[in-house]
């Protein structure tokens, strides 16, 4: 188990925190502060998370026959079986702007633009890239400033690439569910270390006694510096002296925002070691990310998260579960059943690592229920068919039960013409959001939390 | 490129004015630094006598000898010849109702308020001899007579003003250790070459170096990096990194473009490595062990063809080889094999530090279906023609075009062979335990003695280590605590490798480590002006400020044993010694830092890192073709150092460093493989010398097309010194777009010194780039740019013409003087941490006439610099007592001193007794 608050002696952490990395850890003592409000309140905030997986997947293997309650899981939904009854089923929602419209190919691309923005990104490769604003940082803009970090964006594909990555399109859009601007992708970060130190300081991972040792010697050695440096300043020039003078400054910096963090509170540390890096297999390296995910929303550090299990338009073999063609080419089946299958069997390995994350969620006791609770996440994909491009119909799953707002356990099933952004409007109007609209919306969808 | 652009920042624009006097915002700086002038109306003609070339000509016109004739006319003073011209032909503009250009010729009112300005009136020297000023629409003129009276008159004054100032060996700021500087001091200390302060910010730059002392800063987030990598080095050190679990690194990469085909090419670089199908990266392996690296490919083969092979290149030799075969996976299309997403993998093991990792497919045009045409064919049987199966839910219509599509690319011959590598994954280490080195533990565990360590033992390893970080000799005070710290630690912990951890921990972000800072000898040495007048030169560096110098200015890391000896016995100083110490300094390895960050910034070359040539433009432009313009450019700096050539070599050598990969981009014959080889250079006289390098040619062009003006300007500085002034803001740039086809750059160029605002400086710059217009933006031959053809003629302001490299060659090479003056200048810049002031360019001017005696030899150059008073000694700081102490004839040979009077009251001196211990 990986998740479990750790209790330490106040004085020695909070010491310590400062100490070690001072800004980072000094940031690090306001998302406790703010979960002590949250609590103090007697409700647990609610999470609002995006999960991706590109090339869309083999929907007669995905959509279940029954609608309601009594809806049976199909192939590729099966990992969801333990917790079935927190899954909602979303048929014939669709992403309209990811049709050509047009603009000629560039499904991929578009796919990925659209899903979180609803717009229709503006076909370039070159440097003046126009897609909307995502739901998540529609989101973040409002309830983020409540949290140290207002949302957080996690990939498992690098993202460095650039140029033109589809048919004239930008890599940007591939890139990047998340967009804070209509110009500016949030691009993901991939390395678990980064997100760790990020969430949580470079030391988290040490154990306590290591850690509040280390965190002394590190206050002896600010104090003999501070020393040292008082007494040499004293016989230099003004020039030196000035140099010296940026140098103690910054150590007396250090020093000040340790003691400030000293007068704060926080007694939560994650029990888990530091990642060393991206993991060697790429399930790892999800169950990973997943696994940051969660103790993110544990710590209620952000609320908001979006996760790219695999870029858009991603070629990545998976010789794990002996699939060695790369993904992309093998949407393009052509009818083939052997490829139809290898498909199949990449969408069942990423439900795999999705169900892992909500079983995790579902186990993690928060309040008077679990974390995942008071979560809504969403999974999916912007392409329904990989072989035919199609943007209507997706293949989309809201997972939790959204803080009592959302009535799981069933297989919903919308009409002609219900654009997936409804639904995030009506998410946002959870979260306490009400913009006008996102992207092409036109109205709200019915159905989340009564049958 | 932004070279050209980001050095308009007011920054650099300062700090350049500072170092030339150019610029006139920086004035004020320059004043305020100059030293007072002992005596302003010394009488003129006293024992020293002016030299010819007072100091380099700030400004001067790179083409015009620095030497200018000048009359000896009495009889003129600064009332009766300055003031009236400066009313009558400046004033107007220059004067106390207009100040153009911030400057007003009119409020100087003596000879003492113009020579005590002398950088300034140097500039107003050079824009009337120019005939830039007064503006030619501008009446009354002054004659041509006039002009030379004046400007003769200035200069002999100004050269007065100078003999008569006392020397000064200046004052360099306490520096810090800049990024370089600590990675090297880290590993020469403790054995941990884990180059932790990549991860500091960069360091700011300014006289284009980025190891100034005024300049290097340090900042919270500084200190805050410093203090985690003081923990991570200390571990490293005495625990070692632990075992280490392996990740997977994505190395990042710049590929060329595959430019598709449907040819097979006759000839073509069977080992792949050279074409854009390979892959390059550098990557620095953090410890020596086992690692998985794994190529992920793309691109396509055609149905039929048999499986292929990649292979791995580590630093230029081939690894290993691995098949592999994608005839049976998915593709796009029929009738291909999709190489997309598939990996080929590798287990190898690779020794700590930087690599050059690479994967290219070998032989990639063979194997092939016989129908391509390539050599070896495929003898697989050709693959059953696929079969057209029309998608479900398509019109009649719409399954009769797609079939005779389908049909069409069967039959068509398309782009066949595209196999590449398109990214390189580093997954490891496996297997590494983590112990610390042995070469740390030598170097901290100096205790000799059998058994575990005792409490004893932390007094005599701290001594040590304090004593060689600090670079020093250490007081047993600063001991006693860093002793203290390590046994309460100890006691804490149970531990004592913990205790020492923490006092090393604290020796690394200790003032006494992270900066160099200087006091001096505690003796005032004097000197005399060159008119006779006695002045306080400054102290003398001690033994070990001086060592530090030496180590810092030759390898950018601290000293090593021989040379703190030879501080520690107090003889460095003696000419044979610190002459010796010279000589082995530079056949020591670790100079190779003079090519890689003297030359890397005085080139300009280390902008190659983030040089990003236009991929439609430069299709071929990948990381191994930047490596290698870099790598030529070091070994061949490298070569002038170790085989102490001459400098000016830089200018004409007839020699240079190629691999294949370069050959092929200077269409050189004759040189294949990896390994960068001598090369004697065509004497069809295209290349030779730095200025036609690649590297140097990337960095002086814009990312879509050759920039004469960056160029021209790249050549006044580095090669002439004479830099242009910073350009007026709002400028715009070239009509990008119009170049190659309506216009050429030349023509645009034309236009625009038709302005004579512009024309003033761009008459300089502008045709010395024109004399490297075939070469392109990355430095290849070219005869046209785009339909334009190339015209390599230039004029220069007086008048000389040329037509290409090579007769521009010939003209820079007969400015020898000027380039002597320009490295001298530059490395003794970087050698100080300091910008070169008034005095210090009238001693470069000197020590280039001594280097030019002494056949242009490079260790000429930095046997001057080291022997200059500028390197040995420093200007005091604190009043002193009074102390009369004959100047050391050998540390300030250049300015030889009769026996010393009273010291002057214009120098501070400093204090008697040894400061700080």
């Amino acid at each position: 188990m990986i998740i479990t608050g750790k209790h330490l002696s106040r004085r020695t952490i909070l010491r310590g925190m400062g100490a070690m990395v001072a800004l980072p850890a000094l940031d690090a003592m306001t998302p406790a502060l703010a979960a002590a409000a949250g609590k103090k309140a007697g409700t647990p905030p609610l999470r609002l998370a995006f999960a991706y997986v590109p090339n869309g997947v083999t929907m007669e293997s995905w959509t279940p026959a029954a609608e309601g309650a009594s809806y049976e899981l199909t192939r590729i939904l099966k990992p969801l079986a333990p917790v079935k009854d927190r899954v909602l089923v979303l048929s014939g929602l669709e992403h309209n702007n990811g049709n050509a419209l047009g603009d000629g190919p560039g499904d991929h691309a578009r796919a990925g633009a659209v899903f979180l923005t609803g717009v229709h990104c503006r076909k370039t490769a070159g440097a003046d890239i126009k897609n909307g604003v995502s739901v998540d940082q529609i989101a973040a803009r409002q309830v983020g400033s409540a949290t140290r970090l207002g949302s957080i964006e996690l990939g498992c594909e690098d993202t460095r690439i650039v140029g033109n990555c589809d048919s004239g399109y930008s890599c940007a859009y591939t890139n990047s569910l998340s967009w804070r601007s209509d110009t500016t992708p949030q691009p993901p970060e991939t390395n678990p270390r980064a997100v760790f130190e990020r969430l949580f300081g470079a030391d988290a991972g040490l154990d306590p006694a290591t850690r509040a040792q280390r965190l002394r010697t590190r206050r002896s050695i600010l104090d003999f510096v501070g020393e040292r440096s008082a007494a040499l300043r004293n016989d230099l020039g003004a020039n030196d002296r000035r140099k010296l003078d940026e140098y103690f400054t910054s150590v007396r910096e250090i020093e000040q925002r340790i003691a400030q963090a000293e007068s704060h509170n926080s007694d939560w540390l994650p029990e888990m070691e530091k990642p060393s890096g991206i993991p060697e297999t790429f399930a790892e390296h999800v169950s990973l990310m997943f696994d940051l995910q969660a103790l993110a929303f544990q710590a209620d550090i952000t609320r908001i998260a979006t996760t790219m299990i695999a870029r858009e338009g991603s070629t990545r073999t998976y010789p794990e579960i002996g699939v060695a063609d790369p993904h992309h080419p093998l949407t393009h089946h052509r009818n083939n059943p052997e490829w139809i299958e290898k498909v199949t069997q990449i969408n069942e390995f990423h439900m795999g690592l999705f169900a892992k994350f909500i079983q995790k969620l579902a186990s993690t006791p928060e309040g008077d229920g679990t974390l995942l609770d008071h979560s809504m996440i969403v999974y999916g994909s912007g392409i329904a068919d990989g072989n035919k491009h199609t943007h209507l119909d997706l293949p989309v799953l809201l997972v939790g039960n959204g803080g009592g707002a959302l009535a799981p356990g069933r297989h919903i099933r919308y009409g002609k013409d219900t654009p997936m952004t409804n639904l995030y409007m009506t998410l946002l109007d959870r979260m306490g959001v009400r913009p006008e609209s996102v992207g092409d919306s036109t109205g709200h969808v019915q159905h989340l939390a009564n049958v | 490129m932004g070279a050209y652009r980001r050095m308009h920042g007011v920054r650099v624009l300062r700090f350049l004015a500072l170092a030339v006097g150019l610029a006139l915002t920086g004035s004020v700086a320059t004043r305020g630094q100059a030293p007072a002038p002992a005596s302003p109306t010394a009488p003129p003609a006293a024992t020293g006598a002016a030299p010819s070339v007072a100091h380099p000509s700030a400004g001067g016109t790179a083409a015009k000898p620095a030497i200018q004739r000048r009359s000896a006319v009495p009889g003129h003073s600064f009332d009766s010849l300055v003031k009236p011209f400066v009313a009558e032909h400046c004033a107007s503009c220059h004067g106390t109702r207009r100040q153009k250009g911030g400057l007003n010729l009119a409020a100087y009112d003596s000879l003492e308020a113009l020579t005590n300005d002398a950088d300034r009136w140097e500039m107003v020297v050079q824009k009337l001899r120019d005939g830039e000023m007064p503006p030619e629409d501008e009446e009354p003129r002054p004659t041509p007579k006039q002009v030379t009276e004046l400007t003769g008159f200035v200069e002999r004054e100004i050269a007065k003003a100078d003999a008569a100032r006392p020397p000064d060996p200046g004052r360099v700021t306490t520096r810090r250790l800049n990024r370089t500087e600590y990675n090297n001091t880290v590993r020469d200390l403790l054995g941990v070459d884990i180059r932790p302060a990549d991860d500091f910010p960069n360091d700011d730059s300014g006289y284009g170096f980025d190891n100034i002392g005024d300049v290097l800063s340090t900042s919270p987030l500084l200190v805050e990096k410093q203090l985690a990598a003081a923990e991570r080095i200390a571990r490293t050190a005495i625990f070692g990194t632990g075992a280490l679990k392996p990740s997977l690194t994505k190395l990042p990469m710049l590929n060329a473009r595959v430019v598709e085909s449907k040819d097979v090419p006759e000839r073509y670089d069977q080992t792949g490595l050279t074409m854009a199908n390979a892959a390059h990266a550098t990557y620095r392996v953090p410890v020596e062990a086992e690692y998985v690296v794994r190529l992920v490919t793309s691109g396509r083969r055609p149905q039929g063809s048999e499986a292929m092979t990649f292979a791995l290149w580590v630093d230029g030799t081939k690894i290993a080889e691995e098949l592999l075969d994608p005839s049976l996976g998915a593709g796009f299309e029929p009738g291909e094999q999709e190489l997309s997403g598939r990996r080929v993998e590798f287990r190898v093991k690779l020794t700590a530090g930087e690599h050059w990792i690479a994967g290219s497919p070998l032989r990639m045009f063979e194997g092939m279906p016989a129908k391509f045409g390539g050599p070896s064919p495929s003898k697989l049987p050709p693959p059953a023609p696929p079969e057209f199966k029309p998608r479900p839910g398509m019109t009649a219509e719409q399954i009769e075009f797609a079939k005779k599509r389908f049909e069409a690319r069967l039959t068509e011959r398309m782009v066949v062979n595209t196999p590449r590598v398109g990214g390189i994954e580093v997954i490891g280490p496996y297997g590494y335990e983590g112990k610390p080195s042995a070469a740390s533990r030598a170097l901290i565990y100096t205790c000799q003695h059998p058994g575990p360590h005792v409490d004893a033992c932390r007094l005599p390893i701290l001594s040590k280590l304090a004593r060689r970080a600090y670079r020093r000799p250490v007081t047993k005070d600063e001991v006693g605590k860093l002793v203290a710290l390590a046994e309460n630690v100890s006691r804490e912990t149970g531990s004592f490798d913990e205790g020492l951890t923490s006092a090393v921990q604290a020796i690394l972000v200790s003032p006494d480590f992270l900066f160099r800072v200087e006091r001096g000898e505690p003796r005032l040495v004097t000197s005399r002006t060159r008119t006779g007048a006695p002045a306080a030169l400054g102290v003398k560096l001690t033994q070990h400020e001086l060592a530090s110098r030496l180590s810092y200015f030759l390898w950018a890391s601290m000293p090593d044993a021989a040379l703190s000896a030879a501080a520690d016995r107090g003889v460095l100083r003696q000419p044979l010694v610190l002459g010796a110490q010279v000589t082995r300094m530079l056949a020591d390895p670790r100079s190779a830092t003079l090519g890689e960050h003297f030359a890397g910034q005085w080139l300009q070359v280390r902008a190659l890192e983030s040089a990003s040539p236009d991929r439609e433009k430069f299709p071929d432009f990948d990381h191994y073709l930047r490596t290698s313009m870099r790598r030529e450019t070091e070994m061949f700096v490298a070569a002038i150092v170790r085989e102490d050539r001459s400098i000016l070599d830089f200018l004409d050598g007839k020699f240079t460093f190629l691999n294949e990969r370069l050959a092929r981009h200077y269409g050189i014959d004759g040189v294949s493989g990896t390994d960068f080889r001598r090369v004697a250079l065509p004497v069809d006289g295209v290349r030779g010398g730095v200025i036609t390098q690649a590297s140097v040619l990337t960095v002086s062009s814009y990312a879509t097309r050759t920039s004469p003006v960056l160029r021209g300007r790249w050549i006044l500085d580095n090669i002439l010194a004479a830099p242009p002034p910073e350009p007026p803001p709002d400028i715009p740039n070239l009509d990008d777009k119009g170049v190659g086809t309506a216009t050429s750059v030349r023509q645009q160029l034309e236009q625009h010194r038709a302005d004579p605002t512009c024309a003033s400086c761009h008459k300089r710059m502008d045709p010395l780039g024109f004399g490297l217009e075939n070469f392109d933006a990355i430095g290849a031959w070219r005869t046209a740019d785009g339909q334009v053809p190339i015209d390599s003629s230039g004029t220069l302001p007086d008048g000389r013409t040329f037509t290409g490299p090579k007769e521009l060659r010939t003209i820079l090479v007969s400015e020898r003087d000027a380039f002597s003056r320009a490295i001298t200048g530059k490395l003794m810049t970087y050698a100080l941490g300091r910008g070169l002031e008034r005095g210090d360019r009238r001693d470069v001017a000197k020590m280039a006439k001594a280097i030019a005696a002494d056949k242009y030899r490079f260790s000429s150059v930095v046997r001057q610099i080291v022997n200059s008073p500028a390197f040995q000694m420093r200007r005091a700081d604190v009043k002193p007592a009074p102390v009369a102490d004959p100047v050391d004839t050998r540390t300030a040979e250049q300015h030889p001193a009769p026996p010393a009077r009273e010291p002057g009251s214009a120098k501070p001196g400093t204090p008697t007794q040894e400061p700080g211990r």
